[in-house]
């Protein structure tokens, strides 16, 4: 391995992953260290590839609607979301407005179930377990809210070309509503256990530091972005869907480390919870499918990217269609990938104690790298 | 306002195309096509008006391949594509020395198209093994090759 890697004598390599309980799924990196300090760092990916690319290419439109669920598990409803709004631009179709509050309704939930899902098992890498019995119990809500429409808990596969398949009632608005309310009361909580413990601020103050260059020369996008100071969040600033309709902020950090990107994803939920409360308030009336959706989906000829703000950053998904009923080429532009590319950048000369620490505010999902 | 500027940073570099995108349809707001030598020259213009690499893929025409890269920015919306149209068995220079964003995307691009990227500082398979023979994305590769 020391000649794998032309490495001096005085360092030695260390293994982490890909079994390992803090790399969150199979992610290994191959670290260079100088003592207690990592001076080099290589992320060796691609134990989770399923070659989703190339399965798009071999299956119609709709028959790969299943696999947006399952390149980012955590957040697959804003997979679902940009895969049919960007056949809904091919084919020159519009979902009607209840079926875009719907999506937006149960895209912030799923985002939600993602940050608490990130918040518990964050903390868990830390060596807090209280907190992640918390969120659990939060979480569990919300999938139980989501089973009962769309009928999963994780991989959800819930919109469709033109719209939504079944409609929202008034049990379920009564429990989006019951759960803001719930979870606005559990925010004390949470700072107490957490944003205010001393420990936890010592392992994340002025740790694993993102600079603004680093976010443009990376592409890095999401709350990572914004625990750097820059208010970039694709639902304000390429507004898609109902968003426009609602009025939410965009929290920011100030120093781009590890506790401004907790805070930034911690003021997010409450910003979503804003969103789902507008949300159900204006719910308008009518159809949830668009009328003239076709039979056989084949878009014409043509090219498209469309972007989403997912709970890790910015998805875009890129069809080519040469008008035939299985699409040419996708590319699944995934907010991890990027992100992940800087990881080596901000770990170097830093503790392998903090490692974890950076790895896990990053908040990486490794089959969403994979893909 | 930075449309324009991209524009006019794009149109001194004498590309093959440099027109508004139809956002609507498309999602882009400007389109350009380049040849693969230019392409380290647009880099460094898109980082200069502070854009950011998006994504940096390619599409298997069969005769040719079309690299593709999508950029964006964090201050104002506008979206540009880059389209590169490169022979088959021919190498494209690398970017990623003014996008250090771009050294995955490149390797990807390697491991499943088999493009050779010049001057990349470490192009190797990524995504699979790195014993694999074969460049799954390529429109001769079929379904069940790989495996059986």
């Amino acid at each position: 391995m020391i000649e794998l890697l032309g490495l001096e004598e005085k360092t030695y390599t260390l293994n982490l992953g890909p079994q390992h309980p803090s790399t969150h799924g199979v992610l290994r990196v191959l670290l260079e260290m100088d003592g207690e300090f990592i001076t080099k760092a290589e992320p060796v990916i691609g134990y989770g590839h399923r070659g989703h690319e190339h399965m798009a290419e071999n299956r119609n439109y709709q028959q790969f609607l299943p696999n947006m669920g399952r390149v980012d598990y955590l957040h697959a409803l804003a997979y679902n979301q940009a895969y049919c709004m960007a056949v809904e631009k091919l084919l020159g179709i519009t979902a009607p407005e209840r079926a875009e509050f719907i999506r937006v309704i149960t895209a912030e939930l799923n985002r939600l179930t993602s940050h608490l899902l990130w918040f518990g098992a964050y903390l868990m890498d830390l060596g807090a377990f209280t907190p992640f019995l918390y969120c659990f119990d939060d979480r569990e809500n919300i999938l139980d809210l989501l089973d009962r429409i769309t009928g999963s808990r994780l991989t959800y596969c819930y919109y469709r070309f033109g719209g939504v398949p079944t409609d929202i009632d008034d049990e379920f608005v009564a429990g989006c509503r019951a759960f803001v309310k719930r979870l606005r009361s559990r925010w004390k909580d949470y700072d107490d256990l957490v944003t205010k413990n001393v420990i936890f601020i010592h392992r994340t103050r002025d740790v694993g530091l993102i600079s603004r260059e680093q976010c443009i020369k990376y592409g890095v996008t999401g709350p990572n972005l914004r625990g750097s100071g820059i208010r970039y969040d694709i639902r304000k600033s390429e507004p898609y869907s109902a968003y426009p309709r609602f009025d939410f902020e965009i929290p920011i950090g100030t120093r781009g480390d590890i506790y401004d990107r907790y805070m930034v994803r911690l003021a997010e939920m409450e910003q979503s919870l804003r969103i789902i409360e507008q949300a159900c308030d204006q719910l308008p009336d009518g159809p949830i499918m668009a009328e003239k959706v076709p039979k056989r989906i084949k878009p014409p000829a043509g090219e498209v990217y469309q972007a989403v703000e997912t709970a890790r950053g910015e998805f875009g998904i890129y069809i080519v269609s040469q008008g035939d009923v299985k699409p040419y080429r996708i590319k699944l532009r995934t907010p991890s990938f990027a992100n992940m590319s800087l990881f080596p950048d901000i770990v170097v000369d830093t503790l392998v104690a903090d490692l974890v620490a950076i790895l896990g505010s990053i908040d990486v999902v490794i089959p969403e790298i994979d893909r | 306002m930075l449309k324009d500027n991209l524009k006019k940073a794009l149109a001194s570099l004498n590309l093959e195309k440099v027109a508004e995108g139809d956002y609507d349809k498309t999602g882009y707001h400007l389109e350009a096509a380049a040849q693969p030598a230019q392409m380290p020259a647009v880099a460094q213009a898109m980082l200069e008006a502070d854009c950011f690499l998006e994504s940096c893929t390619a599409v298997d025409l069969v005769e040719s391949f079309d690299l593709v890269y999508h950029f964006a920015s964090f201050g104002e919306l506008c979206r540009t594509a880059v389209h590169v149209v490169l022979g088959k068995k021919k190498g494209m220079p690398t970017i990623s020395h003014i996008y250090p964003g771009a050294d995955w995307y490149e390797r990807e691009v390697f491991d499943l198209f088999g493009i050779h990227f010049f001057n990349h500082p470490n192009l190797k398979r990524l995504l699979l093994p790195e014993d694999a023979d074969f460049h799954p994305l390529l429109k001769d590769f079929g379904a069940s090759q790989g495996n059986d």
